[in-house]
């Protein structure tokens, strides 16, 4: 593996491991009555930039040298349900994840100047599966690494 | 170079975490022992919450790096074991504790036996590396800790309280 192909990597992962931690403080932060809701887009619209990061660089990574250099040892290994269930699982549900993360921004905006009970609680619950689809993205990619 | 950032990192992380895990329950049992939690006491029991979060994001984001270290060096064998694997699942316990928790879903008796235990358990599984137990072994040893610890934080509790709020 490249340096470049190394740092791709390396951004992926840590980019998306401090977003879903983000959506995990931006869920306790909205159980609350009334919560900061300055604070909370801010660090929503962080979460955005972080998953839409992580997943160009998953791109970039996926096609030029996952799929020719690290897939067919995962294949051939001995747990080859490392890509055929866990990498193909992941690779379609990580596409929700940036979409979900700017859906939970855009409600946490419009909180900010219109206070609603109802979208705060709605918008918790949309965060708390952001938060459940990213943990489990996570735990899938140690999962992948595992079967190399 | 930066292997050994990490594992300090997750050392920080684990001690922060598990340091105020203990205190916060020395602080709540102290503070709680007249049945009156004083606004300065609340800030106290906050800060500390505050340090074991602290502790937490250390823990969690060391750990990915550790993963990405073992990954970019080709030593994966150790993503699959027992131990790590558990080690994954007393982390994801803690955070969907702190969630429950905050929603006031989880009894807090229940969710303070958790925390600390699933903080001391990632402790002992991050010290011991691996052990001679299987993935679900693990996890009953857990689940049986967190029920020792619940009735022993119970008796403590009741030793410390006012003899007139018992």
């Amino acid at each position: 593996m490249t340096p470049f192909l190394a740092t791709m990597l390396v951004i992926h992962v840590i980019g998306g491991v401090i977003a879903i931690g983000i959506h995990n403080v931006t869920l306790m932060h909205l159980l609350k009555k009334s919560p900061n809701y300055v604070f909370l887009s801010r660090i929503a619209w962080a979460a955005v930039a972080l998953f839409f990061l992580s997943w160009a660089t998953s791109a970039y990574y996926y096609v030029t040298y996952y799929g020719t250099a690290v897939k067919p040892r995962i294949l051939a290994g001995a747990l080859p349900a490392g890509h055929i269930f866990f990498m193909e699982t992941k690779e379609h549900i990580f596409l929700v994840l940036p979409f979900l993360a700017l859906s939970i921004a855009l409600c946490i905006s419009y909180l900010r100047t219109n206070p609603d009970d109802a979208l705060r609680k709605s918008t918790a619950f949309l965060t708390l599966i952001a938060l459940g689809i990213g943990a489990a993205t996570a735990g899938a990619g140690i999962i992948v690494s595992g079967s190399v | 170079m930066w292997y050994e950032l990490l594992i300090i990192m997750h050392i920080i992380g684990t001690v922060l975490g598990v340091g105020s895990a203990t205190f916060a329950e020395i602080h709540y049992t102290r503070f709680n022992s007249d049945d009156i939690i004083t606004d300065d006491e609340k800030k106290t029991l906050a800060l500390t919450y505050t340090v074991m979060r602290t502790g937490l994001f250390l823990l969690v984001v060391s750990g990915f790096g550790l993963l990405l270290y073992l990954r970019l060096t080709e030593y994966t064998d150790l993503l699959t074991s027992a131990t790590f694997l558990a080690k994954m699942t007393v982390i994801g316990v803690l955070v969907g504790n702190a969630l429950l928790l905050q929603a006031r879903i989880m009894p807090f008796a229940v969710g303070a036996a958790l925390s600390l235990t699933s903080w001391y358990t990632a402790l002992v599984l991050g010290s011991l590396r691996d052990v001679d137990a299987s993935y679900i072994e693990i996890l009953i040893y857990y689940a049986g800790a967190v029920v020792v610890v619940g009735g022993a934080l119970r008796l403590i509790r009741a030793h410390f309280h006012g003899p007139k709020n018992v």
